[in-house]
């Protein structure tokens, strides 16, 4: 019996006798392997991108504010955010029994505070906050220390500052910790520096808020309090403890909010698991169509190779009946011609590799999306070629081992 | 030895067509038989079944001592492999490989080893006067010393049987006559040569010619041996 290494010599030497046509069957599968690896690289890098940057206000977020669309005209003359001190001390207390891990008061001043430098003023976000925030919104600290309990109690006038207000303020080479800055005309001393985050993506489709992460200046919101004399909030952040809860537990804190204040002020939140439910169905479909455009790709190529291998059984009909007058079995006939099916595949599912490879590496240095090479995905992509091939070889394969010797020797 | 009994084969198709009529015939060990017959006349369809390539719808054939009519397509595969030399009218070599690569492909089936198969073909292209052109792809050959390829190919399993349809019918009549040669080699070792042609010079270097006619044997010429050592 043949052996196998006899086997593929036969097929390799009939794939080389054949070179165009062998090269492209080759580049129909490396096309559809390629954009096959694309697409994953694509919506891969994408998603994580995505989600990262969804990261930056807190996946677990919780926001519950005053909802004004639903004021009647007697409500709505009624100035003021809804929600006080009391509310968040009231909500705090039972937030274990409400599944929320931590709570955050956010005191806005304005939106854009100007910050002044020398005898300029720069735009910076100005948020109250407490010492719980940083944890909410994934904020990391590079410098100095956090904000404590004691300057939320003193309502002291520190700050924590992200990158981006950092080099509004101060040249590249000072050190700002311990500075005092001017914000709105009050001295606020700076004491910790936190970690640049990126909303650049969310903020290029115009969903980020219109706010950068990186220009934020963070006070105690008691702090602001005092400077507004009042002892308003204007929402409260929250982090759920547990993601899936999210909703039920903003129907909670808002049904809280309302019963304090029934006929006065109408309350509304949003979850954070809601954006993530609607991102996952846009770059789930968008995965999709990429994956149904690149299997198309790859179903083509398969029948390149299914046309080619059906194009060699026909021209090689008689050294078939050839073959089998000297000995070759069904068997030994169907192999040559699967194993050639094989050959293509494989050569074109490295070559796609390679190429899709290259070309994401090219798509992640335009688009700035992280490269995620997946192993998986890589073994799939050869294996789902190969498949590709050993199916579309299978057909003419079949049909050339079942031909009759006498008659495969009488055709011209 | 050949032994075919009630041969019969009809070829299915809107109109069947009737091409052996229970034929019987039997083959020596070491005869060289000659079959003639004009076209239509089913010597083709008979070759084929002696040399294992064709079926037919009844009957008996023993090759040796094995009857054929029992074996299915990967037997008679192997059959023909270790028992059946072929030579074609055609040459059927593969247009891509050498002229050595050519001889050896039927070692391929049955297994053998790449330095005895190298070895093998080499000495058999030695044989039939082509040890000189091993490496030469058969566009590169002239059509006598692509049929004497061919041979070496059919010789290198060393069979009991050659099969050989129309030999020299792409061939001019002198290198015909030179390929007769070889046939009259392998005779003299002692194969038996079963030869469908139309040219009577070339069936005259047989042992025996067998005359066909729609299906039926209608003439069997012995010849006295002159060089065969057959009975």
């Amino acid at each position: 019996m043949i052996s196998w290494s006899d086997r593929f010599a036969e097929s390799i030497a009939a794939l080389r006798d054949n070179r165009l046509r062998t090269a492209l069957s080759v580049l129909g599968i490396a096309i559809g392997i390629a954009a096959v690896m694309i697409v994953s690289t694509i919506s891969r890098g994408g998603n994580h991108l995505v989600f990262s940057e969804l990261e930056t206000f807190g996946l677990n977020s919780v926001w519950a504010y005053r909802d004004w669309a639903n004021d009647s005209p007697l409500e709505r003359q009624r100035n003021g955010s809804g929600i006080d001190s009391r509310d968040v001390q009231v909500i705090s207390e039972q937030r274990e029994a409400l599944g929320i891990r931590s709570l955050s008061p956010i005191v806005r001043h304005y939106r854009n505070t100007p910050a002044r430098r020398g005898a300029e003023f720069a735009n910076i976000q100005l948020i109250g906050a407490n010492v719980d925030y940083l944890d909410i919104v994934n904020d990391r600290l590079i410098g100095g220390r956090s904000m404590m309990q004691h300057d939320e109690e003193q309502r002291l006038a520190v700050a924590l500052v992200a990158p981006e207000a950092v080099t509004k303020l101060f040249d590249a080479d000072e050190n700002p910790i311990g500075k005092v800055i001017d914000i709105d005309g009050r001295r606020i001393t700076i004491i910790g520096l936190l970690a640049g985050k990126s909303r650049d993506f969310l903020s290029s489709i115009g969903s980020a808020g219109g706010e950068s992460a990186n220009d934020r200046v963070i006070v105690p919101w008691t702090y602001l309090q005092r400077v507004r004399g009042d002892n308003e909030v204007d929402h409260l952040h929250m982090a759920v403890q547990n993601f899936d809860e999210a909703a039920s537990v903003a129907d909670e804190v808002v049904g809280i909010l309302s019963r304090r204040h029934a006929g006065h002020f109408n309350y509304t939140s949003e979850t954070m698991a809601s954006y993530i439910a609607t991102t996952d169905t846009i770059l789930g479909g968008v995965a999709i169509v990429g994956t149904i455009a690149a299997s198309i790709s790859l179903l083509v190529g398969g029948m390149g190779i299914m046309n080619m291998m059906g194009t060699a059984v026909l021209e090689r009909t008689r050294e078939i009946g050839l073959r089998m007058a000297v000995g070759a079995r069904q068997q030994d006939i169907l192999l040559q011609f699967l194993i050639e099916a094989a050959v293509i595949s494989l050569v074109g599912g490295v070559i796609g590799l390679l190429v899709g490879a290259g070309i994401s590496v090219v798509v992640v240095w335009l688009t700035g999306f992280p490269l995620l090479p997946s192993v998986v995905g890589i073994v799939g992509a050869m294996c789902v070629s190969v498949v590709v091939g050993l199916l579309s070889g299978l057909l003419p394969a079949r049909r050339a081992s079942r031909l009759k010797p006498v008659e495969a020797l009488r055709t011209d | 030895m050949i032994a075919l009994k009630r041969i019969a084969k009809t070829y299915a198709g809107a109109v069947p067509v009737p091409v052996l009529h229970e034929l019987d015939l039997r083959i020596a060990t070491g005869e060289f038989v000659a079959i003639m017959g004009p076209s239509g006349s089913g010597k083709s369809t008979l070759l084929n079944i002696i040399g294992c390539l064709d079926t037919f719808d009844s009957g008996s054939y023993q090759l040796g001592q094995q009857e054929v009519s029992s074996l299915d397509v990967d037997a008679l595969a192997a059959l023909r492999a270790e028992r059946i030399g072929f030579v074609f009218q055609g040459f059927n070599l593969i247009s891509r490989s050498s002229a050595w690569r050519n001889v050896a492909l039927p070692m391929l089936y049955t297994g053998t080893g790449a330095k005895r198969r190298r070895d093998r073909a080499h000495e058999l292209l030695e044989r039939v006067g082509l040890a000189d052109r091993a490496d030469h792809l058969p566009a590169k050959l002239s059509g006598g010393q692509q049929q004497r390829v061919a041979i070496a190919r059919a010789l290198v399993n060393d069979p009991s049987v050659l099969v050989a349809d129309e030999p020299t019918g792409s061939l001019d009549s002198a290198t015909g006559h030179e390929i007769m040669s070889l046939f009259d080699e392998m005779h003299a070792s002692g194969r038996t040569i079963v030869m469908v042609t139309h040219e009577n010079d070339i069936a005259a270097r047989a042992s025996r010619i067998v005359t066909l006619r729609d299906g039926r044997i209608i003439d069997d010429k012995h010849k006295a041996p002159s060089r065969s050592l057959a009975s």
